[in-house]
């Protein structure tokens, strides 16, 4: 083998990173988008259904409630407020406004979850009636699996952060946890417009 | 130098005693202790990337012994060695085999593997990710193949068609075998991808700005997006549309309640499509290296290559269309599609046309990983030509589901994809094993299997222009097709010569090949800068690349980064772009949860098959598991160096 020559030392650069400059970053950012295009797919699907029929929803189903969906979806706006302020607390090492706003962020994503119920039943069609069904169900339900996903996520990490004494990189992993909540609740948006407002206009 | 920034220091040559001590210490710290337990648990990138390309090569032993039934009931008119159901269980077998069990795995997997080395990395980016995702494809194969020897195997194609997949038509749980199946292939292969593209992005070797990025590992790179973009619109369809249609009643493909049945075959071919790039750019990545190698320069036209492969990738979407010329859809869409499929053989006759410059003004030598180059660029320049020739309109109506397609895609696939990809096994075998393979079995391989791939799959052209449908698993003695069927049933017989020579060779030569040492051919990557196979640490010290053939350009000493810790993994990532070191991070010990996990899911999506209930029980284990997995990444507490993102470095506990 070659000899090897000492060119530069890394030993000085740090070990815990924020954002771009980590791994779990990079990470998130791909299942974003890899989940994010699912769901897009789903809504194309949703409208390409949409051309073949004259009458949209076909009947007898109708179209959408409003009122429990945009209540969820003002909490949902609601709730970025606890995600940022964890991700700057996060980004300033400050453990007990982290802790304490991870709570609040918790708690607000318990609401939303429990309010999906309503929103789904504000569908007023069941999945298997028609296509139409199929495809608002379909939606709801995988931007649902990802609300778990998480809201699951975000208390396993408050959890984490209560029990025992986290190692640095936690903070960095709630900021990114903040992300990815931007993230489910950015694409609710989208699913808003078109599941619950569309059949209006469409 | 002065590209790494201000901590340039000089360091002189390292003392062969300091380098040892920092190898064994290395060692001790990246090893996988011996024990079925740590088996399961390993996440050395290596392990696992030689684990799946030997899974993936049993699949295509797999499938090639469906092919070689196929072709023996074929054989002759009139036969009754299979019979109607069991020849249909094993065509559609045999293409989702081959298309998501063998071919899409075994690139991620020699990316997976390769990769790293290439780029001068410890690890990928997530180790147990890359776990995950091995054992997810695991348990897939599982799935279809306890199917198949229960006789329960899928049978309608390996693009299971509505309507003829939905219950009405396909009663039982075959169709549901091939849904589920096919989302296992695509979470693995997700996994993969986001896993590429986060290691490349961070983990290049300083000074690896991205236009010196080796072209197999550029190849990987553009595939990885290609994955995250296509593999969503079959998990989509196959999972979330034709299992949840057949299990719980949803409408999406069912006319009388609304649903559309082209919806499908637009979902599906806007992967489908795709799929046949996954495969073919990284078998595309391997020749430009086994070139370069072996006419001792380096490759004619690097961006134009790098383009080509970003085009392709670009140009693979949008022409989904053209496997749906047969369907009732608008005029303009055809020409569109027509145009787009017939400007993606640009890019390609790009990278040929590179590489004969390259061969043309080196001094190339016939090697084995040589001649398969020469035989894919034959085989494969032939299938392009069957490709824009079905890519016009009135010629695919004529065409379409007779054997002349059969014909093009085999040439297409085992011309651009297996060829290479048996090159690059040639050419990178020493890096799994430590040997080589040896030459003469190596020759007898190769033209056995050239002949074998012509001898097959050319008489299907004049059989499908002579209008013998494709997927009839009999047909009459008055067709006159019995002779050129037999012909081709000869053929696929020397191909399974050819491979069973390739088995013995690796046999042989792993037992007892000759000894390879780190750079055999004297080729110029940084995976060749390490031993033959790598230490688990891939390299002691993280190389400094200045230049795209760092072996070759290297003058008296290769420079390196000292100061990563060895007595815990820690990798070094780098910027994006330029490759100038940015952190050092902890790479993950050895795990239980990815293993566990993967059987989770195999609970929820072949729980899904039989009762929807087992939805929720595998999903709340998944959970437990995903739980278990995020606190074991809590390490114990030391200190840290910090970058707050205000840009301020503390340090802390
Ligand atoms: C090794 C030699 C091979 C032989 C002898 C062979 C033979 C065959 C035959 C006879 C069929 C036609 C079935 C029918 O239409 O009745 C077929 C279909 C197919 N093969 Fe192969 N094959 C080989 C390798 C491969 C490889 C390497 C791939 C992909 C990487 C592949 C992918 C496919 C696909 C996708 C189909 C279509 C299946 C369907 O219609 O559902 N084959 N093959
Ligand atoms: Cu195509």
């Amino acid at each position: 083998m070659t000899s090897l020559r000492a060119e530069t030392s890394v030993a000085d650069l740090p070990t815990v990173t924020f954002g771009q400059r980590s791994l779990m970053w990079w990470g998130t950012l791909g299942f974003m988008v890899i989940e994010g295009w699912t769901l897009a797919l789903l809504l194309v699907s949703y409208l390409y259904l949409r051309q073949s029929v004259i009458q949209w929803p076909p009947a007898p189903s109708q179209s959408p409630a409003l009122l429990m969906p945009s209540i969820t979806l003002a909490l949902m706006a609601l709730s970025v407020v606890p995600a940022v302020v964890v991700a700057r607390a996060g980004g300033r090492l400050d453990a007990p406004a982290v802790k304490r706003w991870l709570v609040a962020h918790s708690l607000i994503g318990v609401a939303i979850l429990i309010l999906r119920w309503w929103d789904v039943q504000s569908l007023g069609v069941r999945w298997d009636a028609n296509a139409y069904g199929t495809a608002v169900w379909m939606i709801v339900g995988f931007h649902t699996s990802l609300l778990l996903l998480d809201v699951l996520d975000t208390l396993g990490l408050t959890l984490c952060f209560f029990v025992r004494r986290q190692p640095v990189k936690s903070f960095s992993d709630a900021a990114d946890n903040s992300v990815y909540w931007y993230f489910t609740v950015g694409i609710w948006l989208p699913v808003y417009l078109i599941a619950y407002v569309g059949p209006r206009v469409i | 130098m002065s590209a790494l920034g201000n901590s340039t220091i000089d360091g002189g040559a390292l003392a062969p005693e300091a380098v040892a001590q920092n190898a064994g210490a290395l060692e001790r710290t990246w090893s996988t202790k011996p024990g079925v337990w740590a088996w399961v648990c390993t996440v050395d990138h290596k392990v696992i990337g030689r684990r799946y390309v030997i899974t993936a090569f049993a699949m295509f032993l797999a499938g090639g012994i469906e092919a070689a039934l196929m072709r023996a009931q074929l054989a002759r008119p009139e036969n009754g060695f299979l019979g109607a159901d069991r020849y249909n269980q094993i065509f559609t077998t045999h293409g989702t085999t081959m298309m998501f069990l063998f071919a899409v795995p075994m690139m991620t997997a020699m990316g997976l593997y390769f990769v790293p080395l290439m780029i001068g990395a410890r690890s990928v980016a997530f180790p147990r990710l890359n776990a995950f995702g091995y054992w997810t494809y695991l348990v897939g194969i599982g799935l279809l193949y306890v199917a198949l020897l229960t006789n329960h195997a899928p049978d309608t194609g390996w693009f299971a068609y509505v309507p003829l997949s939905e219950t009405l038509y396909a009663p039982g749980h075959r169709v549901d075998v091939w849904a589920q199946l096919v989302t296992f292939t695509e979470i693995a292969a997700l996994c993969a991808a986001v896993n590429i593209i986060v290691t490349v992005f961070k983990m290049r070797a300083p000074g690896m700005s991205v236009n010196r990025i080796p072209l197999f590992v550029w190849a990987q790179l553009v595939v990885a997006f290609m994955i995250v973009f296509a593999m969503p619109a079959v998990a989509a369809g196959s999972t979330l549309m034709l299992a949840a249609d057949r299990a719980i009643h949803m409408q999406w493909f069912i006319p009388a309640r609304g649903g559309d049945v082209l919806l499908w075959q637009h979902i599906f071919w806007f992967f489908g499509h795709p799929e046949v790039y996954i495969i073919f750019l990284p078998a595309l990545g391997m020749v430009t290296p086994i070139v370069e190698t072996f006419c001792r320069r380096p490759v004619v036209g690097y961006g134009a290559i790098v383009m080509a492969n970003i085009a392709t990738a670009f140009f693979a979407f949008g022409l989904w269309v053209h496997h749906m010329f047969a369907t009732p859809l608008p005029e303009l869409g055809d020409s569109l599609f027509t145009a787009a499929s017939l400007v993606i053989a640009i890019p390609s006759a790009v990278q040929i046309f590179c590489w004969i410059a390259t061969m043309w003004t080196g001094r190339p030598r016939l090697t084995v990983p040589m001649l398969f180059v020469l035989g894919f660029l034959f085989t494969f320049i032939n299938g392009g030509i069957t490709g824009v020739m079905l890519a016009s309109v009135p010629f695919d109506r004529q065409a379409h589901d007779t054997f002349f397609v059969v014909a093009h895609l085999h040439y297409v696939l085992l011309g651009g994809g297996v060829m290479p990809l048996f090159a690059g096994l040639y050419f990178w075998f020493p890096k799994f094993t430590g040997r080589l393979l040896r030459n003469g079995l190596g020759k007898w391989h190769f033209w056995l299997f050239l002949i074998g791939v012509n001898v097959t799959f050319f008489p299907m052209h004049i059989l499908g222009l002579d209008g013998m449908p494709r997927r009839i698993y009999t047909y009459l003695a008055s067709t006159g097709w019995g002779p050129l069927n037999l012909l081709s049933s000869l053929g696929a017989a020397t191909i399974a010569i050819s491979v069973i020579i390739f088995l013995v060779n690796v046999v042989l030569s792993w037992r007892g090949g000759a000894v390879a040492g780190p750079n055999p051919w004297g080729a110029s990557g940084l995976e060749w800068a390490t031993a033959s196979p790598p230490p688990p640490y891939n390299f002691a010290y993280p190389l400094i690349v200045s230049s795209a053939h760092p072996l070759w350009d290297a003058h008296a000493a290769l420079p390196v980064a000292t100061g990563l810790r060895t007595d815990r993994r820690e990798v070094l990532t780098t910027t994006t772009f330029d490759a100038r070191p940015d952190a050092r991070h902890s790479s993950p010990r050895e795990s239980i949860w990815p293993f566990y996990l993967a059987l989770c899911m195999g609970v929820v999506f072949i729980g899904s098959i039989f009762r929807p209930y087992w939805v929720l029980i595998g999903t709340a284990l998944s959970l437990a598991g995903l739980f278990g997995w995020g606190w074991q990444s809590t390490r114990p507490i030391e200190r840290e160096r910090i970058a707050l993102p205000n840009g301020a470095l503390v340090e802390r506990t």
